[in-house]
């Protein structure tokens, strides 16, 4: 009985590795890796391991989706350092300003949430290197443009600078990779 | 193309290996030492739950190497995520995503059993299959629901920190009294010839120790996940 239990729940293993190989919903993989480990689980128990069985689902199946939930939900938004200080930017409201305007099309089209942050402090530099911030928007007084700074290493950056190659009064900055830990 | 054709001659080569290794099952696969630990596991240690007995008395200093491989991975984790910027938006991403009602409702019915059934593998450890590991990572997980329900919940990540470093060094004091008690490193420190209720002390012990550290060094990792870059 046991062993074509655990035949059975072998197949089912290779069949839910194939499933999260070849998945394209981030969130759907994480399910589907959660019930890898929980059939892994089951294994162990049928081959009389307890005490395995009990840490793989309580790490696999529990600690590390949780994890793997926030680091992905990480990836879903684009956060925008805004120098301008304009105003109390409410990221729920419309938002008004042409730069404005365009980043909220831009993560619109990439399927992001935007967040404007302000307050943050420091140089351009280190707000790069220590916060994980997409976009800098600052402004150029003398020739009346907007600047755009974003990091080379971003591969959204590169698609926005191809965007912001037609228009007058945005300037997209490239800051050249230096020595981020990331 | 040229790392592929490296890759599969390495590759066979490591099965064939592999293969050849396993025609000497006989020498590998003795069984001396289970018969041994069946037969004298449970009076030499006092531990039912025969893992136990082999990681909290036969070979407790591989457990301390394992409880230190935590520390250190908790401490470079640590080290990645910090960050001199004062945090001004201490809320992170999941508040921008509405969470459903009912993983919420469910969390909040969920976490006390879960709780209860961490610690309850954590002192039945020496019994039943568990112990401090298992039921450390399973208390983690109970705490880490509290920050679905409540995202608001503030931690001070340095506390958790000193209070990990704290525990290990208990370990290692605790599973050092046997060389003053009867002369033997990282072993049980009450005499072999005493009663196995009394020997089941230090397990339970070494079991909350391991426990508490493994359920705070996992959910230090996961609030500097939670905190980093922000």
């Amino acid at each position: 009985m046991n062993d074509w239990l655990g035949l059975l729940f072998q197949i089912f293993l290779i069949i839910t590795a194939l499933a999260v190989v070849f998945h394209k919903n981030h969130f759907t993989i994480i399910i589907l890796m959660s019930v890898f480990s929980i059939i892994a689980a089951t294994l162990y128990m049928i081959n009389q391991a307890p005490d395995v069985a009990i840490a793989e689902a309580a790490i696999n199946a529990a600690i590390i989706p949780l994890i793997y939930v926030i680091a992905i939900s990480r990836q879903r938004e684009l956060i925008v350092y805004d120098k301008l200080h304009h105003g109390s930017m409410d990221p729920t409201q419309p938002l008004v300003g042409e730069i404005y305007v365009y980043l909220d099309q831009f993560s619109l089209k990439h399927k992001l949430k935007l967040n404007l942050c302000r307050d943050l402090g420091g140089n351009d530099q280190t707000v790069f290197k220590d916060l994980n911030v997409d976009v800098l928007v600052d402004l150029d007084k003398k020739a009346k443009q907007f600047i755009l700074k974003g990091k080379s290493s971003n591969v959204l950056m590169k698609k926005m600078m191809k965007d912001l190659k037609g228009k007058t009064n945005i300037r997209f900055e490239m800051l050249e990779e230096g020595d981020y830990l990331d | 193309m040229i790392r592929r054709i490296v890759t599969i001659p390495l590759l066979i080569a490591v099965f064939m290996v592999f293969v050849f290794a396993l025609q000497d099952y006989e020498t590998i696969y003795q069984d001396s030492a289970r018969l041994f630990y069946q037969t004298f596991g449970y009076t030499l240690t006092g531990s039912l739950n025969l893992v136990t007995a082999i990681y909290l008395d036969f070979r407790l200093l591989d457990t301390l190497f394992e409880a230190g491989v935590l520390l250190i991975a908790v401490t470079g984790v640590s080290y990645i995520a910090q960050h001199e910027q004062v945090e001004h938006n201490p809320l992170f991403m999941l508040d921008k995503f509405k969470i459903p009602e009912l993983f919420v409702s469910l969390a909040r019915v969920i976490y006390p059993i879960v709780l209860l059934f961490g610690i309850y593998v954590v002192f039945n450890g020496h019994l039943a299959p568990g112990g401090g590991f298992q039921g450390g990572s399973i208390l983690a997980t109970s705490l880490l629901i509290l920050y679905y329900i409540d995202l608001k919940k503030k931690t001070n990540l340095q506390r958790i920190f000193t209070i990990e470093k704290w525990l290990y060094l208990a370990l290692l004091s605790v599973s050092m009294i046997s060389f003053f008690t009867r002369g033997v490193w990282f072993t049980n420190f009450v005499s072999l010839e005493s009663d196995v209720i009394v020997k089941s002390i230090f397990l339970i012990t070494l079991n909350l120790l391991i426990g508490a550290k493994v359920a705070l060094g996992l959910t230090a990792i996961f609030i500097a996940f939670l905190k980093e870059g922000r």
